[in-house]
């Protein structure tokens, strides 16, 4: 950690990684999410500590001049591909809720016309 | 509530289910489920509640036909597939899908039904524009079933006229496709692409409709254009995505 800078950076990416951490254990995230966030938090850490110093040549590298703007583009790329998978589950989740609620209302009906039918007498 | 008689065999006759899906349709249900069930008693009627918020299952529960409820608004989309799940949990031979506003006169069911069990089609769909006798509906919602029946006829290579029209019958192949696939808003169009892309056979009858007698539509003013837009996207979507395979 060379700047107040840096340690800002890597301070915010420990309590993203804490936090994750947390949420884990309180089962406040589901397994799938879980591993997605500890990923991400752990490179966040990486990149934030040992990681911090190679920006620039990576970005030297793959020909952005101004290296905050690679950080960007890698960032949004990410964020962008985390909403897609998102939708993605929501759409999954929908498709159950509404499997869930059809046979729900099928069964109901299945049960008021079984008990509208008197029983039948014992012995009969 | 009147309890539904089990379901018999009956020599000779299709065991038919008629599917109503509901919203707020409380003013035109009781006589279209009189009509229905005074000229088809041997058919069993299923009356799909959307989630409505007036009267319809004070209503259908007073009428000879099987009411279920839907706990929560899924769509029409929704609502037609639980049609589709009952029928073919029940191993019904034909379903027919006849919309709860009294656009659809009972007296014309029979034509779809017939038409089911002597084309060979396993989707048949009752067209107001084969021949130009009843409601036609308003010049711009003709054009729009213009475009997207040209449109999916070019797809199936098949005529489509009605490309729109909610008043259907199926067999059980096409019922055990579409209760396994079915779109949740606006669904008629993609039905019949959906259908075709897993094989199956569909046709059209002419049918004289009516003007709704109660509820709201749908479609309408700013609602339309996303009608065609969503409807278009379908289209196009289903075109790329994996076909289904036929039961």
């Amino acid at each position: 950690m060379q700047t107040y800078g840096h340690f800002l950076v890597f301070s915010t990416t420990l309590v993203v990684f804490l936090f994750v951490l947390w949420l884990v254990r309180r089962r406040s995230i589901g397994e799938r999410f879980a591993v997605l966030w500890l990923l991400i938090s752990v490179f966040l850490l990486m990149a934030s500590s040992v990681g911090y110093r190679y920006l620039f040549e990576i970005a030297r590298f793959v020909g952005v001049p101004y290296p905050p703007s690679a950080l960007f583009f890698l960032a949004i790329s990410a964020l962008t591909m985390l909403i897609i998978e998102l939708f993605a589950w929501v759409s999954k989740l929908n498709d159950r809720t509404r499997v869930l609620t059809q046979q729900l209302a099928i069964l109901r009906e299945r049960v008021e016309r079984e008990q509208a039918v008197p029983p039948s007498q014992p012995g009969r | 509530m009147i309890p539904v008689p089990e379901i018999q065999n009956r020599e000779g006759c299709p065991r038919a289910l008629i599917i109503i899906p509901a919203f707020n349709e409380a003013r035109s249900l009781p006589q279209l489920i009189q009509q229905i069930s005074s000229l088809y008693p041997q058919y069993d009627i299923a009356v799909i509640n959307d989630g409505s918020v007036d009267d319809t299952v004070q209503v259908v529960r007073n009428l000879p036909a099987r009411l279920i409820s839907l706990p929560c608004n899924l769509g029409i989309g929704g609502a037609m597939q639980t049609g589709f799940c009952i029928a073919r949990d029940e191993s019904y031979d034909i379903a027919v899908q006849v919309d709860g506003d009294g656009q659809h006169p009972a007296d014309q069911v029979r034509l779809l039904v017939d038409a089911v069990r002597q084309s060979g089609c396993d989707i048949v769909i009752g067209s107001r524009f084969l021949s130009p006798e009843g409601y036609q509906s308003t010049l711009s919602r003709r054009l729009g079933i213009r475009i997207f029946s040209l449109w999916l006829s070019a797809i199936c290579r098949t005529r489509i006229t009605d490309a729109t029209s909610g008043f259907r019958a199926l067999n059980r192949r096409a019922i055990q496709l579409l209760s396994r696939n079915y779109a949740e808003d606006y669904p008629e169009v993609e039905a019949i692409l959906v259908a075709h892309r897993a094989g199956l056979r569909i046709c059209e009858v002419s049918v004289e409709m009516s003007a709704r007698s109660g509820g709201v539509s749908s479609i309408g003013g700013l609602r339309s254009i996303g009608y065609m837009v969503k409807v278009s996207l379908a289209i196009l979507m289903c075109s790329i995505r994996r076909g289904e395979i036929a039961p």
